[in-house]
């Protein structure tokens, strides 16, 4: 291991004793003086509930009036998937407040990590859709909930209109198109993925967890893997891939082709004529939140009318908020694809159903060895 | 010379306290226990983060996942399910090539720079050996970034081919690929392979070299009796260096990797992650270093039977 | 050096392909200062413009000065533990028989020879399994036993170059086994605890894989930097402080050779 030493010569020479004695002592005066501003700053922003949420979730725009309550944001970490999210968080993560969606909900309540929402701590709670707040799994008892709805929309294909060439109507045979083999993209989350492999497959919700279906989508998403160019969980990389012709068509949520659209790139986000697949997602605060009051305002900031408004304008989602669809005419949301009826939407599309630990995991396990060639 | 007893030491550090004394007696009359016990710190925490966790990983590695807990009867499922599944025997034999290829082109494309500095740079070696390793003082994963940005679809590579009118269309298969992975790989380990190699080119004697002249070999001849052989310690240590830790990478194959790109570390992540299945994942990482010591072992053995073959 | 005199000749291919060599090696890592320069969120080519605003915005990023600063804490207690363990086994090796040393040696360095993968899921399981609670103390238990293999070795060479006499004439002279060992024996054997300083605090402060399955809620700047490369909300950012640190360690050794070639020109003045 005389590389090891030489470079250590290389690194320091001959120093004396004494002079690295006192560049040491230097050295650690300067780590606690440079950052002791930034630190300062740390402290404060350790008050701040933290937001353990997707990506695109961690913007400013989401949490104005936490901001103008408590003078700064709220922390963020971010996931991929809600299984990656459920996995480290049963591992010991604590946060504030997390971000699951509907058909994960009783699947993270199971685990005991969560604390019912005492709704009426909640200003903007009055004004939510009380459509979706109805939810399988969601009633903690004595009014309240786990899982405050937030926003929800649809997982479905958006595409290059310049480039993709559509061969009769809209459809998820798209993502299936072997003439576009190498340019297509997915979510790489099987909460995603396999759902919409559901859906091209002709499989009921009701019957995902049969034998046969499971083995039917299998197929199904096999058939895809030779297409696909990239699996993510990174919403930026599909919506750049998307941007440079990398890719014609994607798995996306609505966001990727709002932000895409309002950049001036010619894509769609389509209605395929089999529907698209439809979720609620919506914040839960951890048993053990370190911030209980601020966790309640970053929910209470999540439903209020101006981050719903940034929600339907700005990212294409629907809202739990009925006033956030105040500001805009009936035409607005039709081009969006949404509708002040959030049940028309989701009713419209496959609406996910929550599944068992069991299934869960196995059709994890069986997805990634779909997507590893297998 | 070390070991004749020294009347003064004792005396010295145990006067006052008979207990003490005899105590530092028996240290200093038994060698072996002082030094034992200088690296019991040492040997305490490699056993607390080495030997336990391995023994639990064992463990874990015959249990069943249970929903969110385990079943902890023993059985030896998960061998069998790595040893019939392709997917699992497949994944190592990716690794073990992308690693294998990038630890051949690391060291053959090093080697030349570090024969360069060792024998044809006189002045400011350290110099040159500096800016060999400067750029390895940045995050690992900054670097493998950086050739996504290189590799990429509207990256270094396909814009400068595009504007010099070489390709109409960007090259895709530069990136999420195997040959991505194997580039990075190669670029991000470097100093691992000239640094041995450089150690070891630096102690071969001159004089043999002359010597090899003096008797009519040429630079070829000469290079291949002489100055390679005695180099090959540094190549071995070089290709240990880069292989082993390359196999179970992660960051590279995840950002560049694509689907077919995908190597066994990326699996053990999934089987903690989102598959869920703990157990999958220890039976896979003793797999993962089962194969690593074999193939180690018989990269030495072969290596060991090549020199005496030729001297 | 004089004694090569035999290939006085120059070769021109290699001299040509070493400069080659080191342009590729350079060019990737110089994207890292380029892209932070450049007046975009998306890291890709053509470059947009001339901008400091990701270097202006860099003061007021908390979380990465919040990542940073974990990872330097937990650099600078795995370095400094790690050489400490270092000094007393690389000593206990070199100047202790010990029956089944080898053996030992061996078992200290196993971490050279396992991927960090298998560490980083091993050590998961048992905190797991022991209910310890993932953190920066965890990261830092996984680093301290990845780092110090590194440190024995770098500490060895310096260990068996070294001649007991002069300990013995220390305590000879009358001095206590601490004081022989602050006077004599650290003098002797410090470029080495330097060199194991720097480098285990290199290999903490830019490790991953441990890290990312060992790591609670505070992230170190490796698993912050990763974040941002899946979700590049504040990615330019990231780029900036990746410059800075680049451009710190570069002066950072390049001081380190100057002030090593100062004391060697003291070392001749007074012999």
């Amino acid at each position: 291991m005389d590389v090891l030493d030489q470079l250590g010569a290389v690194r320091e020479g001959k120093l004396s004793r004494r002079r690295f004695i006192k560049e040491l002592t230097a050295a650690g005066v300067a780590v606690t003086m440079v950052p002791a501003g930034a630190r300062r700053a740390m402290a404060a922003s350790e008050d701040q509930a933290t937001f353990f949420t997707w990506g695109g979730y961690d913007i400013p725009e989401l949490f104005q009036p936490y901001q103008a309550k408590n003078g700064e944001l709220p922390n963020f970490s971010i996931f991929g998937g809600s299984e990656e999210a459920l996995t480290k968080m049963r591992g010991g993560f604590v946060v504030d407040v997390s971000h699951p969606c509907n058909q994960a909900l009783p699947r993270w309540v199971a685990t005991g990590l969560f604390q019912p929402i005492e709704t009426a701590r909640l200003s903007n709670w009055a004004d939510v859709m009380p459509e979706i707040v109805a939810l399988p799994g969601n009633d903690a008892g004595s009014g309240n909930v786990w899982m405050a709805p937030f926003d929800w929309g649809q997982t479905s294909v958006t595409y290059r209109t310049d480039i993709f060439e559509l061969e009769g109507e809209e459809s998820w045979d798209m993502l299936w198109d072997q003439r576009y083999g190498g340019r297509l993209g997915s979510l790489s989350a099987g909460a995603d993925a396999w759902w919409c492999g559901a859906i091209k497959a002709g499989v009921d919700f009701a019957d995902i967890a049969t034998e046969e279906a499971f083995e039917k989508i299998a197929a199904v998403m096999r058939e895809q893997r030779p297409l696909i160019r990239v699996y993510t969980d990174d919403t930026t990389t599909l919506e750049q891939a998307l941007a440079s012709g990398e890719l014609v068509a994607a798995m996306t949520w609505n966001s990727s082709a709002s932000l895409l659209q309002a950049e001036g790139v010619p894509v769609k986000f389509a209605k395929p004529k089999e529907g698209a697949l439809t979720w609620v997602c919506g914040a839960v605060i951890h048993k053990d939140a370190p911030n209980l009051d601020r966790a309640y305002d970053v929910i209470d900031s999540l439903l209020s009318v101006e981050t719903g408004q940034f929600m339907i304008n700005d990212y294409g989602y629907g809202h739990s908020n009925a006033k956030s669809f105040e500001a805009f005419d009936e035409a607005t949301l039709q081009g969006l694809g949404l509708s002040k009826n959030p049940l028309e939407i989701l009713q419209a599309g496959h609406f996910q159903v929550p599944q068992t630990q069991e299934w869960e995991t196995r059709m994890n396990e069986t997805f990634e060895q779909i997507k590893a060639g297998f | 010379m070390v070991d004749t007893p020294h009347p003064n030491r004792s005396a010295e550090a145990g006067a006052p306290m008979p207990r003490t004394s005899r105590l530092t007696a028996l240290l200093h009359r038994s060698e072996a226990l002082r030094g034992y016990l200088l690296m019991a710190p040492t040997l305490l925490i490699m056993t607390l983060g080495i030997a336990i966790p391995f023994l639990i990983l064992v463990a874990m590695s015959t249990w069943t996942r249970d929903g969110f807990g385990f079943d902890t009867t023993p059985t030896i499922n998960n061998y069998l399910r790595v040893w019939t599944e392709p997917v699992f025997g497949a994944l190592m034999t990716r690794s073990f090539w992308i690693s294998g290829v990038a630890t051949v082109a690391t060291v053959i494309l090093c080697y030349p720079m570090a024969y360069y500095v060792a024998f044809h740079v006189h002045r400011r070696k350290m110099l040159w050996i500096i800016l060999m390793t400067l750029p390895f003082w940045t995050s690992y994963l900054l670097r493998v970034f950086a050739w996504k940005v290189i590799l990429g679809y509207e990256g270094v590579i396909n814009s400068g081919l595009m504007s010099l009118g070489f390709i109409e269309q960007p090259l895709e298969f530069l990136l999420y690929s195997q040959e991505a992975v194997i580039i990075t790989l190669a670029h991000a380990w470097a100093a691992f392979a000239i640094l041995p190699i450089y150690v070891s080119l630096e102690k071969i004697d001159r004089s043999l070299l002359e010597a090899a002249t003096d008797l009519g070999d040429g630079p070829v001849r000469r290079f291949l009796r002489v100055t390679l052989p005695l180099s090959m310690p540094g190549v071995i240590a070089a290709s240990f260096l880069i292989f082993i830790p390359t196999t179970g990478d992660y960051i590279t194959p995840a950002l560049l990797g694509g689907p077919d790109g995908a190597m066994i570390g990326n699996f053990i992540q999934l089987q903690f992650g989102p598959v869920n299945n703990w157990p999958m994942g220890a039976t896979l990482a003793i797999v993962l270093m089962f194969w690593i010591t074999a193939v180690a072992l018989a990269f030495l053995f072969l290596t060991r039977a090549l020199r005496e073959r030729l001297t | 050096m004089s004694q090569g005199t035999y290939i006085k000749r120059h070769n021109r291919a290699l001299q040509i392909y070493a400069v080659v060599f080191l342009i590729v090696l350079y060019v990737p890592v110089l994207f890292i200062p380029l892209f932070s320069f450049n007046d975009s969120v998306y890291v890709r080519f053509p470059l947009q413009g001339f901008t400091l605003q990701w270097y202006g915005e860099l003061w007021t990023r908390e979380p990465v000065w919040n990542a940073l600063w974990n990872s330097v804490r937990v650099g600078a207690v795995v370095s400094v533990i790690s050489t400490m363990l270092g000094v007393v086994a690389a000593r206990a090796i070199t100047r202790y028989r010990m029956p089944g040393k080898s053996a030992l040696v061996t078992f200290i360095m196993m971490p050279l020879v396992i991927p960090g993968i298998i560490f980083g899921v091993a050590l998961l399981v048992l905190m797991s399994r022991l209910g310890v609670p993932l953190s920066l103390y965890t990261v830092g238990l996984g680093h301290l036993i990845f780092c110090l293999p590194f440190a024995v070795a770098t500490l060895l060479p310096r260990f068996e170059g070294f001649d007991p006499s002069m300990e013995e004439a220390s305590m000879d002279l009358g001095e206590n086994g601490w004081w022989t060992f602050w006077r004599v024996t650290f003098p002797m054997v410090f470029p080495g605890v330097v060199a194991s300083l720097l480098l285990t605090f290199t290999i903490s402060f830019d490790e991953f894989i441990m890290a990312f399955f060992l790591t609670g809620t505070d992230p170190t700047l490796p698993m912050y930097i990763w974040g941002q490369l899946r979700f590049p909300q504040e990615f330019p950012s990231v780029l900036a402080l990746s410059a800075l640190i680049l451009i710190a360690s570069f002066v950072l050794v390049f001081v380190a050779q100057w002030i090593g070639r100062v004391g060697l020109d003291q070392n001749k003045e007074t012999p």
